[in-house]
């Protein structure tokens, strides 16, 4: 009977802190609309359902990989293993369902087994940090290599094609007008959303982020939630790997390549700060968003292909600055 | 502390380097002169050929085609790999020229450009016959030298131009198509482009719709694709893509589309893609032949180094060349889905035939 009074001690502690940080939180989602405002207005391609759609599908593997990166870059963490661990995951999923390279034929089974593989190789960057006490990039690219060499060894010089229905109905089959990935994606979302709210590994992250020492002096062992937060991430990358195998169709090792910026990209752009503490899933989902919208509109629009990187490094560079700038004094470490 | 010292390592690694080609070239300098008469016992020729890896189909084809070479000179063939990694490239080189080079034929795939001059410089030195292929920096010139028999390579804009008539005419000859490139700054991708506007420029009545770079990536092709489809929707009647991953994203952009109507061309020749055409869901793809890459330098290697063509004989514009490359579609996948050699093109009077001119 006494919790409901906690609950509202709690709710009722929560506004001060909050009132000061109201405009970087809101900041990136004014962006957003902004940006898509703009896009509108320029091009009447950008502004149809269809590319809705499509910014949304395009959006969903990158959303899955930053809810998993968003739990490590809380803890002021960092983690480059993305790539390694989606590569890993790719390959095994599309050698354990059905393929042109052998007799399997696990279905959803072999896509657990490819996500717990991922698991297993997020659960090692975790150790590595907790036990070795390495520096987490210096870990986490560790981690990397070693799902890029297990994914090479499957690779085996024969690229598997996957031919197993259900996996390639996730691209191409469509729920509500939004592919099944698309869901897929969304589901990440509030199950990292939840687990970031409701759970004591969520809660704990921002504290570690915040403030390591403070909770370790007051009794709690840091430890197992480092090395969980990493697992969790791991698990993430390897669904984001399932997802590229169900989008081309085939097993690649380089199924990562790259979404390992861009997914930090994506959580800064969105206002999880690299310093950790703060930020969080729902901020990542916004700046994945913005990234996704930023890329696709600049296509739409029709920016020649030589200058488009330029200018995306720039905006996301205006960005961030933007959403920084109502707390630069506390950001003075720019290191 | 880390980055102070970072500057100092790579100089020491460097002048270690320095010094252990140093070191090789100074070992083999005595055989040079010896071998330069191209005398060699046909039974006493060593053959060489390597690569970057086994593990890409292109790249096992082309050393078997070394080794069909040389069983029909009753030879075998020492494959070497590297893995992509130049340092280990050079030891592997470094070993080879060490050993006996009197009668020794290389056929060479450098890991880039920078590569070259040392391979060059140490078979030079060491009196081995060497043929490279692919990389070489624009102001090497293989006349300089007399153990580096030849450089084979491959024009770009020709590939580019070819799978680009070959779309225009797989669309009837009219209507928009879209192009993906490749990474912006590489030759391959700028050259193979240009082909593409030489295309365009002879059949006028096709339009290019729009131009992205998917940086020879499958997956960045899927993405680029759909936005593109979005955007100009049916009036994609073609995809025109500068490699065969970009060409295979584009098409599971296409499945996932519900589109069937669009004609998709590609660059390399990779065993997806030949599928893909016997399927018919893609148009065309363009093949530099890897068994033929890697039989042509151990013969040619092999044709002087017995006296049968002299390094003299062979004209300026057969040491850097471009080879033939070759269209694959629908009605002659069939005879490059299982690679093989013919052994006449390695005839020592036959060596040259595929040349396509020199490289300007």
């Amino acid at each position: 009977m006494t919790s409901p009074a906690e609950d509202v001690d709690v709710v009722a502690a929560r506004p001060r802190p909050r009132r000061g940080v109201s405009f970087r939180d809101a900041g990136p989602p004014v962006a957003l609309v902004v940006m898509f405002g703009v896009f509108s207005a320029l091009s009447a391609d950008f502004r149809t359902i269809g590319n809705v759609q499509n910014i949304m599908d395009t959006a969903a593997v990158l959303a899955v990989v930053t809810c998993g990166i968003t739990f490590v870059l809380l803890m002021g963490s960092i983690d480059l293993s993305a790539p390694g661990v989606m590569g890993a995951s790719a390959l095994a999923v599309a050698l354990l369902v059905a393929n042109n390279r052998n007799d399997n034929d696990l279905g959803i089974i072999g896509v657990l087994v490819a996500i717990l593989l991922a698991a297993a190789l997020g659960c090692l960057s975790g150790l590595a940090l907790v036990l070795l006490k390495v520096p987490s990039f210096m870990t986490t690219l560790g981690v990397s290599a070693i799902g890029l060499g297990v994914a090479t060894l499957m690779f085996a010089g024969v690229q598997p094609n996957i031919t197993d229905a259900m996996i390639e109905s996730w691209a191409v089959d469509r729920f509500l007008g939004f592919s099944y990935l698309t869901w897929i994606a969304a589901t990440c979302v509030l199950l990292g959303w939840s687990i970031q709210r409701y759970t004591r590994l969520g809660r704990y992250a921002f504290a570690i982020g915040g403030a390591e020492e403070v909770l370790s002096l007051s009794g709690v062992k840091v430890a197992p939630y480092k090395v969980a937060a990493f697992t969790l991430a791991g698990s993430f990358y390897g669904l984001a790997g399932v997802m590229v195998t169900s989008q081309l169709g085939a097993g690649l090792v380089q199924a990562g390549k790259g979404y390992d910026f861009a997914a930090i990209t994506a959580a800064v752009v969105g206002g999880t700060l690299l310093t950790g503490g703060r930020g969080g899933i729902l901020h990542s989902t916004v700046g994945v968003l913005l990234v996704t919208v930023l890329t696709n509109g600049l296509v739409q629009v029709g920016v020649s292909p030589y200058w488009q990187g330029g200018v995306q490094g720039l905006i996301v560079v205006a960005a961030v600055a933007a959403a920084v700038l109502p707390q630069r004094r506390r950001n003075q470490v720019t290191k | 502390m880390k980055f102070t010292s970072r500057p100092a390592a790579v100089l020491a690694g460097l002048s270690l380097a320095a010094m252990a080609l140093a070191g090789c070239s100074e070992e083999g300098g005595g055989g040079s002169a010896a071998a330069a008469s191209g005398s060699c016992d046909p039974a006493d020729v060593k053959l060489v050929g390597q690569v970057h890896n086994e593990s890409n189909p292109y790249e096992a084809s082309w050393l078997d085609g070394g080794d069909a070479f040389a069983e029909s000179v009753d030879l075998t063939q020492e494959r070497l790999t590297y893995d992509g990694d130049s340092t280990r490239q050079q030891e592997q080189i470094s070993q080879l020229l060490a050993g006996d080079t009197d009668c020794l034929v290389m056929n060479i795939l450098p890991n880039g450009d920078s590569d070259t001059a040392p391979i060059v410089e140490g078979a030079q030195e060491a009196g081995a016959y060497l043929v490279t292929q692919w990389n070489k920096p624009a102001d090497l010139d293989v006349t300089e030298y007399d153990q580096w028999l030849s450089h084979i390579t491959y024009n770009g804009i020709e590939s580019g131009k070819q799978i680009g008539d070959a779309l225009a005419e797989a669309i009837g000859g009219s209507g928009g198509i879209i192009a993906l490139q490749g990474i912006l700054d590489t030759g391959a991708a700028k050259d193979r482009f240009a082909g593409l506007e030489e295309s365009l420029a002879a059949n006028p009545d096709v339009e290019l719709l729009d131009d992205q770079t998917a940086n020879f990536s499958r997956a960045e092709a899927l993405e680029v694709t759909k936005t593109l489809l979005t955007k100009h929707g049916d009036d994609i009647k073609g995809i025109w893509a500068a490699n065969d991953d970009m060409a295979l994203g584009a098409l599971e952009a296409l499945q996932q589309a519900g589109r069937t109507d669009v004609a998709v061309v590609g660059i390399d020749a990779v065993p997806d893609a030949l599928t893909a055409i016997e399927d018919g869901t893609m148009t065309a793809t363009v093949s530099s032949d890897g068994p033929w890459q890697g039989g042509i330098g151990l013969a040619i290697g092999y044709c002087v180094a017995t006296g049968e063509l002299s390094v003299d004989d062979i004209a300026d514009e057969d040491r850097a060349w471009y080879a033939e490359q070759f269209l694959i579609e629908q009605d002659n996948v069939a005879d490059f889905s299982a690679p093989a050699t013919d052994e006449s093109d390695f005839d020592c009077d036959n060596v040259f035939s595929r040349s396509q001119g020199p490289i300007s």
